[in-house]
């Protein structure tokens, strides 16, 4: 392409490093932003004030910044359920039917040990097993792709969105009029946690960020550093390869499935059993499998590097806070929040073009 | 039809001049102001390693790649071509290494397809006889209307230049062409060839090695190294020793020093095996034989006839249907890939890139593929990266890989390197079977010579090396003992020292009777 005397070419680089990925990432956010800001003008708003609102709520506001934190460590959970098969080069779509799984296991403990309708359960021993009956539904739910996968070759991206669909209603079933979890009130929602199984804060957060954290610095370390660690990105990279090098496909792919499955039943837990106002399946519940997806989002564009997913669970966790806030205190038209983290999405993920090329501008020589 | 027009152009007119060509890709100068010329009736070589520019040369005069600099005449026109199909049009055709036939068609409707004088109607009788009449003039047999994936690979190649002479090619440009063909089939393209020379057509092969075809044919060689003419000879004034130092820069050595190790006991025994290939057909079919320590145990055979599926089968890769394989006497028929690592078996696979390397991987992490199951680079589950750089630098210093530093990825090596690097990788597990599937396959002169002498230099120390070649003067030189396979079964197991090439060249290709009265 030639502009003004100059021949723009396209260069294939041969590396990037992190700070670069780091610099183009924050780049794409500003541009998104940018671009989103016209829907406002559009909308009547001073994008500036838009921003205002949005960014004050999400990171300063004293409602605004819990749920922020709520939903990042959420999406960090999911995320990592995402990038564990991927780094495998496996697609685990099923982040929402495998955190269904793991909440209705915990709330399946709860509800044996009589927490429907008699508060003084032993929530010593209720609250743990709460959360392994998490983490062992979810896993479950992700047995289920892994063994397809690696018997059978299955293709595993049918195979977890289909089973979205079948948790979906089995949590359905389970908690609308009638279902065994249905709430007292007969609102068609779950029953709630006595407040004994409600774990309340710690230091003013969920206790679940320990999860979230703790699984980051695991992960950065069995990814670089451990020998099934290799195993799963030396599979990914090349299946081909990595089965000449002795890797079992059966052994990885059963166990990124299980693992992002026990993860995503974490979040589950998370999502339906920590937080106060939350501890119950709500009536919109299909929101929180639109939110799981954000969980796909974070992994792209972090690349399968869980030190990375962490700012972008972050934003997109305040995003979706914030965004929600000032739709609804700017009176905006229904879906702008959405449109926004469409927007910024898309962006992100043409902005990883500049991770493998660089642009070079060149004076043309005169003919 | 312009095939037959030989009476405007006379023998020895220069019909194709390049003058100056030269293209460069960033760090690279892939041609630096080449000039080369055909003419009218001859066939003109063009040798060169892999990685001297003979692919860059041969795609801008076919229209495929625009040089930076240099003029193109053709017939005396100066053209500009900005296509393939600007190439064609003024009679130059192209026959690639990899055949690009539609394989459930007939032979005369793969001619056809996309012939620009075909419209909407085909009138295929017509078109059957003037391909017949090609093939008549040219002393070809060959059944019109056969399925192509009939064909054995010396037809296909001869349906690509039916192709092109019946579009009216009066240059033919063919990559590598002997290099997927059995002895016999190559016999008969050269025969070919010669024959269409004498209607003032100009063939150009392009080759890397393989040098005594050059030799036996041609008429003008041209030399490419590192992207310049480095020499242009009449071949009669040109012998192997020397085209071999033009194009490598040095002194080659060609007699292998044939190592006489004295053969120890059986390594790996294969008794009636046979293999499935991923279509269900039985790929290797009772095949038995035995590799000892010390021994170099050559198959032959052109690829396709079960070679691969056997090594896989070995390498614990892919499943035997029936048979045994026992490695130092005891079973390992169904290990998985993994234990027979650990038991000592090093495959070297024929695909370089898909499967003995990857790409994305950095030089340590490739060399890890053989060592992170190994406790003392991996331990309790945890890679001792120190350890693993420390051996990865020290092979690519001994094996003389190519490379700025060991981070790099493995997708930036040449072929050449990127194949010490994965012989590097297996044999410094010192296994007691070598594996190695077409070892030499697309290597320049140079990095073979390598190889083959990694590979003498690991039977000296005792290995029992499975050695599987399309290059019949690679296993005559090399083996010890040489197989001929042919449709997945052993035609013979001969002796290597005194094998004659005729014999296990006709064995190669399914002929028996022939050897029998010879």
């Amino acid at each position: 392409m030639n502009i003004a005397g100059y021949k723009i070419k396209l260069e294939k680089k041969s590396s990037f490093s992190g700070l670069e990925a780091a610099v183009l990432s924050i780049l794409a956010v500003v541009v998104a932003l940018f671009l989103v800001g016209f829907i406002f003008l559009q909308a009547g708003v001073d994008p500036a004030k838009g921003y205002a609102e949005i960014f004050s709520y999400a990171f300063i506001n004293s409602f605004g910044v819990p749920l922020t934190l709520n939903r990042a460590i959420f999406l960090l959970l999911c995320t990592f359920a995402f990038i564990l098969p991927m780094r495998a080069g496996l697609w685990n779509i099923g982040m929402a039917g495998q955190l269904y799984a793991g909440a209705l296991a915990a709330f399946g403990v709860a509800f044996a040990f009589g927490a429907r309708t008699n508060p003084d359960v032993p929530a010593g021993i209720v609250l743990p097993l709460m959360i392994l009956a998490a983490m062992a539904g979810g896993g479950l739910m992700g047995l289920i792709p892994g063994l397809l996968k690696g018997k059978f070759n299955t293709n595993e991206i049918v195979v977890t969105m289909m089973l979205n669909f079948i948790a979906f209603w089995v949590t359905a079933h389970m908690i609308k009029e009638g279902g065994p979890f249905m709430g007292s009130g007969g609102e068609g929602e779950g029953f709630k946690l006595p407040a004994s199984l409600q774990p309340g804060l710690f230091l003013g957060m969920p206790f679940t960020i320990w999860f979230a954290l703790g699984l980051t610095a695991l992960l950065q370390f069995v990814f670089t550093k451990t020998r099934i660690g290799y195993e799963i990105r030396a599979f990914g990279a090349s299946p081909a390869a990595a089965r000449y090098a002795g890797v079992d496909p059966f052994k990885v792919s059963v166990l990124v499935f299980v693992a992002g499955g026990v993860i995503a039943g974490l979040a589950g837990y998370h999502y339906f059993a920590t937080v106060p106002g939350l501890f119950k399946i709500p009536k919109n519940y299909g929101d929180f499998g639109d939110l799981a997806f954000y969980g796909i989002i974070c992994g792209l564009i972090s690349q399968g590097n869980p030190l990375a997913s962490i700012p972008l669970a972050v934003l997109f966790g305040g995003l979706t806070s914030g965004g929600r806030f000032v739709q609804g205190k700017l009176q905006l038209g229904f879906g702008i929040d959405y449109a926004m983290l469409g927007v910024l999405m898309i962006i992100l993920v043409a902005f990883q073009f500049f991770f493998r090329y660089r642009v070079v501008f060149k004076k043309e020589a005169l003919p | 039809m312009g095939v037959f027009m030989t009476d405007e152009i006379k023998h020895g007119d220069v019909i194709l001049e390049a003058r100056g060509i030269t293209k460069r890709y960033p760090g690279l100068v892939a041609n630096d102001h080449v000039d080369f010329e055909i003419r009218a009736g001859e066939i003109h070589a063009v040798l060169g390693e892999n990685g001297a520019g003979k692919t860059t040369l041969m795609s801008i005069l076919f229209g495929l790649v625009r040089p930076d600099e240099g003029e193109i005449y053709v017939f005396g026109k100066k053209v500009n071509f900005r296509s393939p199909l600007d190439a064609i049009k003024l009679g130059i055709g192209m026959v690639h290494q990899t055949r690009k036939l539609v394989q459930a068609h007939t032979v005369l409707e793969n001619i056809l397809l996309g012939h620009p004088n075909t419209g909407l109607i085909l009138d295929f009788k017509k078109a059957a006889e003037d391909v017949a009449r090609l093939c008549d003039r040219y002393e070809y047999k060959l059944n019109l209307n056969d399925k192509v994936w009939h064909l054995s690979e010396g037809e296909k190649q001869m349906v690509e230049i039916l192709k092109a002479l019946y579009r009216g090619a009066r240059i033919l440009i063919m990559d590598e062409p002997t290099s997927s063909l059995a002895p016999p089939e190559t016999k008969k393209l050269l025969e070919t060839i010669q024959i269409m020379t004498k209607d003032e057509l100009a063939i150009v092969p392009f080759i890397t090695h393989k040098l005594p075809v050059v030799l036996s044919v041609s008429q003008r060689v041209t030399v490419l190294r590192r992207g310049k003419v480095v020499a242009r000879l009449n071949t009669h004034e040109a012998t192997e020793q020397l085209l071999a130092r033009e194009m490598v820069g040095r002194e080659v050595m060609f007699n292998l020093e044939r190592v006489q190790v004295e053969r120890g006991k059986a390594v790996l025994e294969v008794q009636n095996l046979s293999v499935y290939d991923e279509k269900g057909m039985k790929a290797v079919e009772d095949v038995s034989f035995s590799v000892h320590e010390g021994e170099i145990f050559g198959i032959a055979g052109v690829s396709g006839n079960g070679q691969q599926p056997l090594a896989e089968a070995l390498a614990g890769l892919r499943k035997a249907a029936e048979g045994k394989v026992l490695l130092d006497g005891s079973e390992i028929t169904h290990l998985s890939s993994m234990e027979r690592w650990k038991k000592g078996i090093g495959y070297i696979p024929s695909e370089q890139r898909a499967v003995g390397s990857i790409g994305d991987f950095s030089l340590v992490e490739n060399i890890l593929m053989s060592y992170y199951y190994d406790d003392e680079f991996c331990r309790r589950g945890v890679i001792d990266a120190k350890k693993i750089r420390a051996r990865a630098e020290a092979l690519v210093a001994e094996y003389g890989v190519a490379a700025p530093n060991v981070d790099v990825l493995a997708k930036n090596l040449s072929g050449g390197n990127l194949q010490k690097l994965i012989l590097a990788r297996v044999l410094s597990r010192q296994p007691r079977l070598i594996i190695a599937n077409l070892p030499t396959q697309g290597l320049d002169v140079g990095a073979t010579e390598f190889v083959q002498n990694k590979l003498l230099e690991a039977k000296k120390a005792g290995a029992a090396i499975l050695l599987i070649s399309e290059d019949l003067d690679e296993v005559l030189a090399l083996s010890d003992r040489i197989a001929p396979m042919y449709e997945g079964r052993f035609m013979d197991i001969l002796p290597g020292g005194e094998a004659e090439r005729e014999i296990v060249g006709a064995l190669m290709a399914g002929i028996r009777q022939k050897a029998a009265e010879q």
